[in-house]
């Protein structure tokens, strides 16, 4: 249904002057949201981004380049680890520091994109959960890490203090706009990079990658390429996470974070930009929020919570946290295996045709 | 693109309907208290979750009796799974749109830090981080009043009692290796350097670490009679399994995080018993027959049959009751400067945890602490009662 007439027609960002005026409504909205929203859900949507920008970039090697990572919890940690040191040990500038400490990332990335050039499958995978253990606990291991005790981020400073130019951004406000800023450029950036000869790139590998080889796609570059790009996301949002919390130990990037990152794209729909968006957001307001206060929602809460200690444990409402989230996940794989993103293809389809 | 933008409309709409403006509320109104804590109810850390459910049993009792001046106390609990980020969404949460008076407790150092700074901007009172570390109470937070004694004191007193009380020429020390260890280490330094003493052996763990036997094949190789353990709770069972195992019999000596005698006794099948193992204590024995302590166990059978009345559980109590306790002081005309005003002048209060004294200026934590041994049975016998640190640096 999506007819394409011209090479030029697939690569542009807006596909007509609808789609732009309501994306343009639609940026009006996030940039206003400061103006009616509470500190705390400010403070959700700036978690909400930064694990977007992880999962666009995460998508990149997953979903479009069909490589697996258990691991990409270790560069959010080299991002957030590097952005701060850099910045308090160097005194370089936030944003260059926050650009070196995404190179380093995506350094990493590189590294650990080698032996995915002879593994596959669940051999990657556990190389990749290797890394991702391994890092955690290097950082533990090193007191200029900052060892187990973690690390406090400094007071952001966007300017450049070392000339005397401070511009320091104390509110969530300030830092959700921020955040908001190296999020619309990261998710152009992926929209785009796709439409390249390295997207195609990517998505040739990841439906065969031996038919792409004989099709002239070096095999070695761009599976390398793919880990190190979608690591240089996940180091710009770890540098983001740093100052969005303030203050991370290395167990704050536990296996469990890797894991959560996957099930972001998976829900959201693997292979899309879009996916990984709605993907993020979703999981990150279910887990954080939701299901959080479903113990206040009335009626629904006291049913659940008495539910939960005649059933399950003593601790309750808590449980009922992962047993949902399980079923969110197991429900979109049955019904869905597209994601969110599968889901709006079908509703859009249903919608061109209707009533008939 | 008109996929992109159709999601981005999913989002906000359902973020907007669910996030539209919650003006911050007072911590309390006309008919009742809020009160949070977060802790871990799932995940890695979950045992120690039984803390905040303890603060629970408290307020129910207070409930229970007609509230505190007409006012019930709600009280909230948020699962951070021992993650500084959910807890700062927790926090927030609790503070922004429920508008809460208090925070009691709050397992974890990490945890604390995140929010410590987040607190104290908002004035929230904070009663009881469950967690020794130094910088809660160094500098100065006005907002934040400690209770768990400082691990350099800890190991302080637990030196001197080793060197005075039962004459030990050659201690040694087994610490996890990071702040809990380093910190107790330093202040076991502090004290054997008074008595012309040095640690045979001082050997670190990692806190994943589960094969102890080089450890302990070194503390026994450097003589010890008796170690200073910093460790977790399974450390210190695998490293009491494996000395037994070689036929090592040192005098085991441990932190106050592990006086759940009976937890220790069953995970290290009864050799926690056998061998008379030590720790220092800042607590009532919870099964000791003192009004209070009878009163809080009959509360817990009657209120949360299914809890275990262990350790943590009694310490959500602890850390809960000097709160009641001023909230009861401050009487109807309530704000937060009113609690603040009478939290500072907490002089000896006592409930079933440590002697409290605060002052505006000094919200430090307790520095004396009891020397308790297992008895055969695993119950708690008291060798030594409330001793201070003299040596405090601080």
């Amino acid at each position: 249904m999506d007819m394409k007439r011209a090479y030029y027609e697939d690569i542009e960002l807006f596909k007509s002057g609808t789609i732009l005026f309501w994306t343009i409504v639609f940026l009006i909205v996030l940039f206003t949201f400061p103006l009616y929203l509470s500190d705390y859900s400010l403070y959700l949507l700036n978690l909400i981004m930064v694990y977007i920008i992880v999962s666009v970039g995460l998508n990149i090697l997953v979903g479009s380049t069909g490589q697996i990572s258990l691991g990409h919890a270790g560069f959010f940690a080299i991002g957030a680890y590097a952005t701060v040191l850099i910045m308090t040990k160097l005194q370089i500038p936030f944003f260059v520091a926050i650009i070196a400490a995404a190179f380093i990332a995506a350094f990493f990335g590189f590294i650990l994109g080698l032996p995915a050039l002879r593994l596959e499958g669940p051999y990657l995978t556990i190389a990749t959960l290797a890394f991702g253990l391994a890092i955690m606990h290097i950082i533990g291991h090193t007191p200029f890490f900052g060892g187990r005790a973690g690390l406090s981020a400094p007071t952001l400073d966007i300017g450049i203090p070392q000339i005397g130019l401070s511009w320091i951004l104390e509110t969530v406000m300030s830092k959700y706009y921020l955040v908001l800023a190296f999020t619309i450029i990261m998710v152009l950036f992926a929209i785009n990079i796709l439409k390249t000869r390295a997207g195609r790139a990517f998505v040739a590998i990841r439906d065969s990658d031996i038919a792409a080889e004989v099709i002239g796609i070096n095999l070695t570059m761009y599976k390398t390429l793919s880990f190190a790009l979608s690591a240089f996301y996940a180091g710009i949002a770890g540098g983001l996470f740093a100052f969005v919390l303030g203050f991370f130990d290395p167990f704050t990037f536990n296996l469990i974070l890797s894991i959560i990152f996957i099930v972001m794209i998976v829900v959201g729909g693997l292979g899309s930009v879009m996916g990984s968006i709605t993907g993020a957001a979703l999981i990150t307001y279910l887990m954080y929020d939701l299901f959080k206060n479903v113990g206040e929602v009335p009626f629904v809460g006291s049913l659940l919570i008495k539910v939960s200690e005649q059933w399950m444990t003593i601790t309750g409402m808590d449980n009922f946290n992962y047993i949902a989230l399980g079923l969110v996940m197991i429900g979109i794989m049955l019904f869905e295996p597209l994601g969110i993103f599968g889901a709006w293809i079908r509703i859009k389809k249903y919608w061109k045709t209707w009533p008939f | 693109m008109k996929k992109v933008f159709i999601g981005f409309m999913i989002i906000s709409a359902v973020l907007l309907t669910t996030m539209l403006v919650y003006a911050a509320k007072p911590g309390f109104d006309d008919q009742e208290i809020r009160i949070g804590q977060w802790g871990p109810q799932t995940g890695p850390a979950a045992p120690w979750g039984s803390v905040a459910r303890g603060s629970k049993l408290l307020f129910d009792i207070v409930n229970e009796e007609g509230g505190i001046h007409g006012r019930k106390i709600r009280y909230f609990i948020r699962d951070d799974q021992y993650n500084p980020s959910q807890t700062m969404a927790g926090v927030r949460d609790l503070v922004d749109r429920q508008g809460v008076l208090a925070f009691v407790g709050g397992v974890g150092t990490a945890p604390g830090v995140a929010v410590q700074r987040y607190l104290q901007q908002n004035k929230i009172i904070w009663v009881g981080v469950c967690t020794g570390a130094k910088s809660f109470h160094v500098p100065h937070n006005p907002y934040l009043w400690n209770m768990w004694p400082a691990y350099d004191d800890d190991a302080s007193v637990i030196a001197k009692f080793l060197v005075e009380k039962k004459k030990f020429k050659k201690i040694g020390m087994l610490y996890q290796n990071d702040d809990y260890g380093l910190d107790s280490m330093a202040g076991a330094k502090i004290r054997l350097k008074k008595y012309n003493m040095e640690l045979v052996a001082a050997v670190p763990v990692e806190p994943i670490e589960r094969d102890l036997t080089s450890q302990v094949a070194r503390l026994k190789s450097a003589g010890a009679e008796a170690i200073i353990g910093y460790v977790a709770p399974t450390q210190a069972a695998i490293a009491l399994r494996n000395a037994v195992s070689v036929g090592f019999h040192p005098q085991w000596i441990h932190s106050y995080n592990l006086t759940d005698y009976v937890l220790m006794n069953t995970i290290t099948d009864g050799l926690w018993a056998k061998e008379g193992v030590m720790t220092s204590a800042f607590t009532e024995d919870i099964f000791a027959n003192t009004p209070l302590q009878v009163k809080y166990r009959a509360a817990a059978k009657r209120l949360a049959p299914t809890e275990r009345w262990g350790i943590f559980y009694a310490a959500g109590i602890i850390v809960a009751e000097p709160l009641v306790y001023a909230l009861k002081k401050v009487g109807r005309n309530l704000s937060t400067e009113a609690l603040k005003n009478e939290l500072d002048k907490v002089t000896n209060f006592q409930g079933i945890g440590p002697k409290l004294t605060w002052r505006a200026d000094n919200h430090r934590p307790p520095r004396a602490l009891r020397i308790w041994q297992s008895g055969p049975k695993a119950e708690v016998i008291v060798l030594q009662d409330w001793t201070e640190n003299e040596l405090s640096t601080y």
